[in-house]
């Protein structure tokens, strides 16, 4: 009986393998003491009573997984204010590098390299917008993982929108010039926004895939922290 | 006592059962049975979530150790951080159980004016 409910909660919680493992052998470890210290006696009934005890492991389960959605939320909502910082650092570095090697920009089409750059500075404060109201909505108790989840997508494609613009104005500027080691720095920046970018697209694609719990059902079973 | 009641205490409940020292979550229910004379018997598995959420915010940290019986098992322990919560969680609780304490004490019958 033990082990078919140890089995069933960590069934329920597959959607995180360490979590599950971690979750059965807690659980098991409390269901056995139960019945050890059980003052009737060990056997069938007591591992009954141990269970009953212990209540619905649907419930317990969605609670579980509702306190390790959120941390890992967390998590995400840290890691998009620090990739698009990280974006900003590097788009910075980049324009102060030009700077200092008197560097002109790319004299190939002007027209696509202005909207491109507009397109790209609206992305990315767009990006900044929404990854903040993302990292708060997370922050705040009892934040809305669904919205969160929406808030992540919407400031990655962002970001993502105001990466590619980098990548247009660097190659424009690039393709003008010649060839040396100062091209190191253009290329070294845009491949850590790029980099970020992926790291963000691999935390949000978890952050969905952990969603099938993140309805009114798991709120409904969650209470605050201190 | 209604779990109801109890769902918004969890947190500090749990806290004040860890203080003691660390301890499994088995020991941890039967410390807050025994403390509470019984009061708060809620259904057992509730505090894993509890004790899994005040890990994630930093107010307890665990390890796993081996029983006496061989078993692994996961032993839960206040942090700084938890002891400072529960400090201030005993503190408000103890004005709030003060002011109530006053409004339920019994009032001598004022004498109407003649």
């Amino acid at each position: 009986m033990i082990a078919a409910y140890v089995e069933q909660i960590g069934r329920e919680l597959a959607f995180d393998p360490a979590l599950s493992q971690r979750v059965r052998r807690e659980v098991e470890d409390h269901l056995r003491e139960a019945v050890a210290t059980d003052p009737a006696g060990g056997g069938a009934d007591a591992e009954r009573r141990a269970v009953a005890a212990f209540g619905d492991a649907h419930v317990i389960a969605m609670q579980l997984a509702r306190v390790a959605r959120t941390a890992h939320a967390r998590r995400a909502g840290a890691l998009v204010i620090l990739v698009i910082g990280s974006a900003l650092v590097a788009m910075k570095a980049r324009l102060a590098w030009y700077a200092v090697m008197q560097w002109p920009a790319g004299s190939a089409w002007p027209a696509t390299g202005t909207m491109v750059a507009s397109v790209d500075r609206w992305a990315f404060w767009l990006a900044v917008v929404v990854g903040l109201a993302a990292f708060v909505s997370i922050e705040r108790r009892e934040g809305d993982l669904r919205r969160f989840a929406v808030l992540c997508v919407m400031a990655t494609a962002a970001l993502g929108i105001s990466v590619a613009g980098d990548a247009v104005l660097t190659s424009l500027r690039l393709m003008g010039s010649p060839w040396s080691l100062r091209v190191l720095v253009p290329i070294v920046t845009m491949g850590i926004e790029i980099a970020g970018v992926g790291v963000l697209l691999a935390s949000v694609r978890r952050v969905r895939a952990r969603g099938g719990g993140y309805g009114p059902a798991s709120r409904a079973v969650s209470t605050k922290t201190v | 006592m209604e779990g109801d009641i109890l769902k918004g205490h969890l947190d500090m409940i749990v806290l004040a059962a860890v203080s003691g020292g660390p301890q499994h979550g088995y020991a941890i229910i039967e410390e807050i049975k025994r403390r509470s004379g019984g009061a708060f018997d809620l259904p057992e598995g509730t505090v894993y979530p509890v004790l899994h959420r005040l890990e994630h915010a930093g107010f307890l940290a665990s390890r796993w150790v081996t029983a006496e019986s061989g078993r692994r098992r996961r032993v839960y322990a206040l942090t700084r951080r938890g002891a400072r919560a529960l400090a201030s969680q005993r503190a408000t609780w103890q004005q709030f159980s003060d002011a109530i304490g006053g409004l339920f004490k019994k009032r001598r019958p004022s004498r109407s004016p003649a």
